[in-house]
This record gives C-alpha cells, structure tokens and sequence, in this order.
C-alpha cells in the first residue's frame, strides 16, 4: 500500500503541473533545513484522511536553558498551511465521468452474464466489443477537446500525448483479443493491424496527399514536386496500394520521367490495383495461390526495375537525377511489395511502420500469434533505451507478454492500467499474467484508480465505485475504511454515502456513519435527528443519554417543549411495525408518556392523566433519578376534588416512594434525591387518598 | 428504456430551472433559457440557453451541444434550489443556509448577485444547509419564498425586505423539500417520514401531519397536483414515488408507485398533463408515471388499474444520481432538463412519449 502511494504521487508529481506547494511561515522566516534546526524549528504536519493534502505548520524547540518549569517544548507557528498536490485535473472531469459509466455497464453486463451461469464469450464478445469501442470514443473525444484547446501549455500537451498512446495501446488490445478472436473464426490480423497502424500514428498524411496532390495539377509539376518520392514510399509502406496505384498512373505521362520509368509506373500502378484482398468467403488455399502469382509478378518487376536501375546507373551519369530518383523509387515501391524484409526495413522510420508493412507484404494471413516472432525480429534494429513507454507497452503486448504490458501501461496513466487489465479480467487473459503479480492485478490498479479519485469533490461517488467493484476482500476492506472518512457536508450527500453502503453492503461503515450523523446532530442541537440515526444502529446508551438531556432541559426550565423533538422521530416508527427498536426504547418512551401525562392534565382529564402517570410507573420505564418529580407530579392528582387513584393505585404509588426512599437511604451521598419537605407533603396526601378511596369505593 | 440525450458539463448539477418565457406567456421565443447550479467543486450557477425545438428547422445533429453556456457567477455554498421568478429575477438556496437573489438579464447574459440573507443556522451556529425554496403563488410583485433546511426550521423571506427572514422551527428532523399547496398553505416533507401542512398566518402551528403508514420510509421530495392542491405528490428514501390526496385531513388515501430503486431527490407533476407525475432519482433514471387515468380521479389504496404505465428515461454515460429536472413550460413540444451528479446535462425532447404498461 505504502510503495503505490509513492509510485503514485511521483507520477503525478511529475506529471501535473497545476499543483503548487509552497509554504510561507508566518512568524519564523523561510530557511533550509540545517538553518532550521540549528534555531530548533522543525515543520509539524498532519496528512488528510482521505485526500493527499496535508496541513502543515511551523514548531520552533526551545531551548533547555530557555524552558521553564512547565513542559511544553514546542512554540507554536500561528499560521497553519494546506498544502495540497491535485491528483486529477479538472481537465479529465467529462472523461472520467464518461468512462465510469461504462465500467459500471460492463460490470453490470458481465454480472448478468454470471447470473446466466455462462462465461464472457456467452456474452459475446460483441458486446465487449461494443464497450471497448464506447471506451476509445471516450478517450477520441478527450482527445478532440484537448486539441481544440487555443495555445496549449505544457500540461495539456502533455496530456494530449497521454490520451493518444491511451488509444493506440487500447485499440491494439482490442484488435488482438477482441476483434481477431472471435470464437470459431479465424481471421488474418492483418487488415486491422494495418487500420490500427494508419488510425493512430498517421502517416501520410492527409495534408501531404493535398500539397502534393493540390499543387502539382499536372504530371510534370508532380514529377518536379520534391516531396513525391518520400511520399509515394511512405504510401507503400502503409498498404495505401490505391492511392499509390492513383499517383503512379497520374505521374506516368510526365514528360520529365524517362521512357522506362514511365513504363514501369505504369505497370506497377496496375499491379497495385491487383492486389489480393482476402475476404471471408474465400478459402485460405485460394487467397495463398493468388497472393503467390501477384507476388511473383512484383518480384519480376523489381528484379527489372533493379537490372534497369544498375544499368542505367553505368551508363548515363549526366541523364539527369530525377530519372534516377524515379527509378530508385519504383525499385523501392516494388521491393517493399513484394515483401522483401530488407528493403522494408531501410525504408520504416518507426518499428511500427516496419511490422505493419512486414505483416502486409510478406505475411498477409499471419494471425495473433505470429506477433511475437515478428516484433522480436524487427525491434533488434532500434535502439531500445529510445523507446517511450508506449513503444514498450505496445511491443510488450504483442509479445503477449501481458505482466510487463501492464506494468507499462501504468506508467502510461493510471487509468488505462486499471480499465485494461479490467478488460484483460473480463476476456480471461489476466489469469494467465496473474501469478506474476503479488497482488492481484486487477484489483490492485482498479484500488490505486479508485484511491485517487476519492480526494477529488466531485469523484468521491466515482472513487467508492472504482473501490466496491474490485469484488475482492481486499477492495471491501478499503472501502469500508474510506466510506467512513467522506465529509458528510450536506443531508443530502449522507443519504448518498448511506446508499453507497447498502449497495455495497458495508454494515460495519453504515453503522459507523449514522453514529457519526448522530454525534453531529447532537452536537447541533438536533435532538430529534440524532435519535433516528443512533436508533437506526440501535445505540440505546445515547438514546438514553439525549433523553437524560432533554428531562434536565425540562427540569432546569420548567417549560415542557420537547413534544415536537421526539414527535418526528416517532411519528413513523409508531405507525410502522417494522422499526419496533425505536419505540422499545424506554426513556423515549417515557418522554413521551410523560408528556401525553402533562397534555391531558393541562385538559383537565385528571383521571386519564392518572392512569398514563400510574402506567408510568408501574412498566418501570422512568429514570431513577426522574421518580421523585413523578411522585410530586402526582400530588396535585391526590390531593384534587375528583378521586383519581383507587386504593390498589395508592398503595403502588406509596411502593415506588417507599423503593426510592429506600435506595435514598443507600445512598445518601447522592444527589438529586426529593424534597424532604415534598415527601412528606406526598406522604400525607397518599393517606388522606387513601382513606378516601375507602370512603367512595 | 427511453434515452436521454447527454452533454458533459465537468461539474456536478444540483439544482436547474428554466427561465419563463420574456414576453408574457408567449411562445414565440426561438432561444430559450435555464439556469443550473452546481456544488462540490464547482459551487457556480451558469445560464444556458438551448433552441426552441418547435421552431426547429431541421433534425438536430447528434454533435451538436444540446445547451450552450451564457454567463456564470460564483454561489456562496452548493446550490440546493433554484426559483425563477421572472426572466430576469433568480433566487437561490445554498447549503451553506444562504437564500441569494439575482438579478440577470439574458440578452447581454450578465448574472450578478443582488441580495443574500443567512435564514438557516443551527442552536449550537453552525450553518445549516437550506434544502428547498418555494415561491409564494400569488400574482403580487412583492413574493415571498418560502425556505426550508437541515435546521428543521422553514424560513419566509419576502423579497423587498429580504434581510429580515422570519423563521419558524417546525420539525425535529431534517426537512427535506417544500410547497405551496395554495397561496396561504404549505407542505412540508421531513427525514421522519412526515408531510406537515402549515398556514402561512399561523406558521409555527402545524395544522396537520401524516405519514405513510405502510411504510416508515424518508420522504425526500414534494410537489402539488397544479389544479388539485389536496393532492400532493411525494418521493421517498427507497424509491417509491407516493400520491396522497389530503381531503380527508384524518385519514388520507395514499397510492404507493414502486418506480425508483433509490431516493427520489425530485418528483413534480407534469404541467402538461396532470395524470402523470415525473420523477429522478440517485439511481440515475427519471421516470415519467401515468398515475391515473384520465377522468378516473383517485381510486382506493394499492389498486393499480392496468392503464397505468411508468417510462423510464436513462443514459448510458450517466450512472449517477440525477438531483433535479425541469420541465419547459413555454414549448409544445415536451422538453425537459435533468442534471446529475456524473457532471451531465440531461434532455428528453418528446412530442408523444410512448409508455409501457406496469
């Protein structure tokens, strides 16, 4: 946990530039550390909870000499610093919203999957497709919107650079273990290497084809045009035949071009318009034979272009270059068509311009795992500590070695370690990388995205999503632990929070939050509010505390006015059955007895108000310490004009004051006991009804 | 499942309301206005303006953006509530417990803060979030908004005496939404599950509170039938959308709507037609329910008469909760807009929307 946290911060550190750390002390001036502690100052901080700020102040030591009786040791700065590092620009905010809700669809989609007791390819691998695609959408327009960005800074740069080699690593995944690996079809990598070659590292260009093609109307200003040869190459090299067999025909009436050039133009223009095209409906055998005649018709052109080339080399030296180069480049054009490994490789510039024409012109039908033998082939002719890390992680997975593309897709963002190796987990790949790991992969970059986001206002509920769907022990435990740190600024925010743990069941972090609600609203003096939350995990103590609270309100005051404060918390566990705990607990109960007692004999219904006073304390739901106040309160009833307590009745109400006597004698050091004075005002007036109970009954 | 159409907007909307149409109640506006607010991060509100689909000229393009923005300003806290009170008049409740009041005008697109008040705070002086604000429903200049918060208090604020609020605590709890039933009565709904009626003349007597006595559930969000103002209709905790009809004060009948799996943060009846009662939800849907048929009124608890229908309207690039919406009341085509926490701008524009039996 600790090495993420690093790993993390110091690619971020590095590669977010909005995040500004600076500190300014207040009352000791800004020094180096040597300075610092030669004066006895050192730096006091606490790190955040849940986001990666810290609040950061200045401790001067005193010195010994200096240090009176007293033990404080450190003098206080009087300024206290936050200093915080973003880890997700706000740049990113629509991507990751977007991306989120696919991830959530395909967890959803591969749940269901589960439930039908069928595996990912019952799914269909369509429909990984279909979310795979959504994913590169999301990530294309991420990449538009940072383009259409005016006077880009080094950040968003650098940013656009992330989100590109994002796609190119993902649509290769893609192709090689979605596209091409539909069950019970074998398909030729080929096409959509050569799609996903020219999508994400475009070359030529299409603004090339237009200044060439544009400015040169006619053929010789075309033969004249510098950037025709590199251009018709680079056409070559990147399976463009038609346009390439376009350009040559367009070129071949140039005056400017010897008559053998010409010809040749020409004739390969209409091999290029030959050229084979696998389709599914024809058979391997067929394809391979066809390919071999088209093969060997370039093999004889470039053998007489060559021958051509060497002869003309000796014996026109002054013919003129551009003949020559004409005759240079149709060799070349002729000798990468036909496959020729050499000639191809002296003409790529990057090692993917090079795989990709390999894989055309000398093995149209290899599939997915002829990649590896080839990579390895070609990449032994670049210098390798050259490499990005996209250049890595592209070659590590056509290697197919998927550990090491993981670990570079996280160098690449943190975003595309924990989607990809999710997608690796949902084709079933990841297992075959997993034992590699110490932790489990998917859950481990799936944590370390999650992780990063809860920091962020606005992606606590994305971050806790990141978290709960690892589906492993792991993820819940951390779950549980953050869920109980997310600020519960608003009502409405600690409904969601509360949502999020019966979706993710996290019992132990709901009862944590509603006691957390609970002190909150007590603290605020909502009483009413704080007992719903801590009836909702059964807390009697605080019930029994809050109520202890409001009787001493009641009691300091006089004024009875807590019947709208345990109303709104009863008013729907009374009607409701199902929540009984609130109801059973005692004190409220009492409260609210007591209250029903005050109401009927403010209405004058003595007799009632007896009863509820009597059933009060016969269910023994009062406080000890509330019951020398009930016996006062029933003195009123006793010494009335209506009989309200039959003989049974004052018998019981002479018990409870003989019980509290009793304990009163226990313990009389303790506080809070009756009136003397009232006791034996109470006394007497439990007699007199007493004997006038007998009398009237 | 209908789909909605989606726009990012990089921050979390909280609240949304449109702007009444600036000639009267004409419907010949070809730009129209709302207002979002957004919390979190990003505390602001933002003026868009969309156009009028029914002077639409030709399909819109999926590309385009479906709203586009005008002006913002800075909000003192998340915005919890937004009123229009006229074109050019806003007031807002802010979880920092402060109803704001500002003034716009949409064709130079400036927003700028008139007046604020702090009407919600708690014993201890802690702020206290405002969770709703109504406006009073009379015809007069001088309204008064009517507020409620966390504090359990519902605040009266008159807008040309807007520092002096007076404020009423009304509830233990957490008051989660309120409305104007009539231009002197309001309700109230509350975390203890209680709607509370009020008079506006006697404020701090409640005149009468129910509760759903099938279940014990929150309620989150109320709205008043807009010809009936006994029939209310409420969102609760777990996701039910619940119409009541208060008549009798004693005894009211209530009709329970499984439509939500999670708290209905906003339920409203649609002003087109009253029958149906359209609500969102943190499980990132809007439901749009045909609560009774036409001419059938009310019909006795739990008895679902097989015309009734809910549709559902969900995005696929949304998949949290969706806190507010609002319905154009100046088009004839059905335009509503939504808002929610995955940062979206959500729009349904339908002219016959078509519903799937229960």
């Amino acid at each position: 946990m600790q090495n993420r946290h690093t790993g993390t911060d110091r690619f971020v550190v590095s590669r977010d530039k909005e995040a500004v750390t600076h500190l300014s002390p207040g009352l000791f001036p800004a020094g180096r550390q040597s300075e610092w502690s030669a004066q006895n100052r050192t730096l006091i901080f606490s790190i955040h909870p849940l986001n990666n700020k810290t609040a950061l102040a200045v401790g001067g030591k005193k010195t010994r000499e200096s240090l009176g009786n007293d033990t404080l040791t450190f003098d206080q700065d009087q300024r206290v610093h936050i200093c915080g590092i973003s880890t997700e620009s706000d740049s990113r905010l629509a991507f990751i919203n977007d991306t989120h809700a696919v991830f959530v669809a395909l967890q959803q989609l591969m749940e269901e999957a589960d439930v039908d007791d069928s595996t990912a390819s019952a799914v269909g691998i369509k429909g990984l497709v279909k979310m795979s695609v959504l994913y590169r959408e999301a990530m294309q327009r991420q990449s538009r919107v940072l383009a259409d960005i005016g006077d880009p800074n080094e950040f968003i740069k650098e940013e656009a650079e992330t989100f590109q080699a994002m796609h190119a690593v993902w649509h290769l995944l893609e192709i090689i273990y979605l596209t091409t690996n539909t069950p019970g079809l074998s398909t030729s990598i080929v096409p959509h290497f050569m799609e996903w070659l020219n999508a994400n590292f475009p070359a030529p260009l299409a603004e090339d084809a237009h200044r060439i093609a544009g400015g040169s109307p006619t053929a010789d200003d075309l033969a004249r045009n510098e950037l025709l040869w590199p251009y018709l190459k680079k056409l070559a090299l990147r399976g463009h035949v038609s346009v390439l067999g376009n350009m040559l025909e367009r070129l071949a009436p140039s005056q400017l071009l010897s008559a053998s050039a010409a010809r040749w133009a020409r004739s390969l223009s209409q091999l290029c318009r030959k050229m084979p095209l696998s389709s599914s409906e024809e058979t391997a055998g067929s394809f391979n034979s066809r390919w071999r005649q088209w093969n060997e018709e370039l093999r004889g052109h470039a053998t007489a272009i060559g021958s051509l080339l060497g002869g003309a080399g000796e014996k026109d030296e002054s013919a003129g270059g551009d003949k020559d180069k004409a005759l240079e480049t149709l060799f070349a054009i002729s000798e990468v068509m036909r496959g020729d490994l050499d000639a191809i490789a002296a003409e790529g510039e990057i090692w993917q311009d090079i795989m990709g024409a390999t894989l055309l012109y000398s093995e149209p039908t290899a599939q997915a795992d002829r990649l590896p033998a080839l990579v390895g082939a070609i990449i032994e002719q670049f210098e390798e500590s050259a490499f990005t890390e996209l250049d890595r992680a592209l070659v590590a997975l056509l290697n197919h070695d998927l550990a090491e593309f993981l670990v570079h897709c996280d160098h690449i963002d943190h975003w595309l370690s924990a989607h990809i190796s999710d997608l690796m987990d949902h084709i079933s790949v990841l297992d075959i990388c997993r034992r590699v790991f110490v932790v489990d992969p998917r859950e481990h970059y799936l944590m370390a995205l999650g992780e990063s986001y809860l920091g962020h206002e606005d992606l606590w509920r994305v971050g806790l999503d990141y978290l709960g769907l690892c589906r492993t022990v792991a993820g819940a435990l951390v779950m549980e632990e953050y869920v109980t740190r997310i600020p519960l600024d608003s009502d409405r925010k600690a409904e969601q929070v509360l949502r999020v743990c019966e979706v993710y069941k996290l019992d132990c972090a709901r009862d944590r939050i509603h006691r957390q609600l609970g002190r909150q609203k007590w603290q605020r003096g909502r009483l009413g509010a704080a007992i719903a939350h801590f009836a909702q995990v059964c807390d009697h103590d605080s019930i029994g505390l809050i109520c202890d609270q409001i009787w001493n309100a009641y009691i300091s005051s006089g004024e009875l006015t807590y019947g709208p404060t345990i109303d709104g918390v009863m008013a729907s566990s009374s009607l409701s059955e199902g929540s009984g705990s609130l109801l059973h607990h005692e004190r409220l109960q009492f409260l609210s007895k007591y209250r029903d007692f005050h109401e009927l004999y403010a209405a004058g219904d003595f007799v009632e108000a007896g009863k509820v006073l009597l059933s009060i304390l016969l269910c023994e739901i009062a406080p000890a310490y509330a019951l020398g106040d009930l016996l006062v309160d029933s003195i009123p009833l006793l010494e009335g004009d209506t009989l309200v307590f039959s003989s049974e009745d004052t018998f019981e109400l002479m018990r409870v004051a003989e019980s509290l006597a009793q304990a009163h004698m226990k313990q009389s050091q303790q506080d809070g006991a009756i009136d003397r004075s009232e006791m034996n005002i109470f006394n007497v007036a439990c007699t007199r009804n007493l004997a006038r109970s007998f009398v009237m009954f | 499942m209908s789909k909605l159409q989606v726009q990012p907007v990089a921050r979390k909307v909280t609240a949304i309301s449109w702007l009444p149409p600036r000639a009267g109640t004409a419907y010949t506006d070809t730009e129209l206005y709302f207002v979002t607010g957004s919390g979190a991060k990003h505390k602001e509100l933002v003026l868009w303006t969309t156009p009028n689909p029914d002077f639409a000229q030709s399909e819109p393009d999926s590309t385009n953006d479906l709203a586009a923005v005008v002006s913002k300003v800075p909000h003192n806290g998340d915005v919890q509530g937004i009123i229009a009170l006229s074109p050019s008049l806003l007031a807002t409740a802010s979880s920092t417990g402060i109803i704001s009041v500002y003034n716009m005008d949409t064709e130079s697109g400036s927003m700028e803060l008139g007046e604020s008040v702090t009407a919600h705070k708690f014993s201890n002086g802690e702020v206290a979030g405002a969770t709703s604000l109504a406006v009073q429903p009379t015809g007069a200049l001088d309204v008064e908004v009517a507020s409620c918060g966390e504090d359990g208090r519902i605040a009266f604020t008159a807008l040309s005496r807007l520092k002096e609020p007076q404020g009423y605590e009304v509830d233990s709890t957490v008051i989660t939404d309120l409305c104007w039933t009539t231009p002197t009565q309001l309700a109230i709904t509350t975390r203890g599950g209680q709607i509370k009626i009020f008079d506006r003349r006697m404020p701090s007597e409640i005149l009468a509170a129910f509760a759903n006595s099938q279940s014990s559930q929150a309620l989150e969000s109320i709205a008043v039938h807009p010809s009936q103002p006994f029939r209310l209709a409420t969102g609760t905790a777990g996701g039910s959308v619940l119409v009541w009809d208060i008549r009798d004060m004693r005894q009211p009948v209530i009709e329970e709507l499984a439509v939500h799996e999670a708290n209905v943060w906003q339920v409203r009846f649609d002003p087109a037609d009253s029958t149906r009662v359209i609500s969102c939800s943190e499980d990132a849907s809007i439901a749009v329910t045909q609560w009774a048929t036409e001419g059938r009124g009310a019909v006795a608890l739990g008895v679902a008469p097989p015309e009734r229908g809910v549709r559902r309207l969900s995005s696929m690039f949304n998949a949290l909760s969706i806190n507010c919406f609002d319905i154009c009341p100046s088009t004839r085509t059905h335009l509503l807009v939504a808002g929610s926490d995955s940062g979206n701008l959500l729009m349904e524009k339908t002219v016959n929307p078509d519903f799937k039996l229960f």
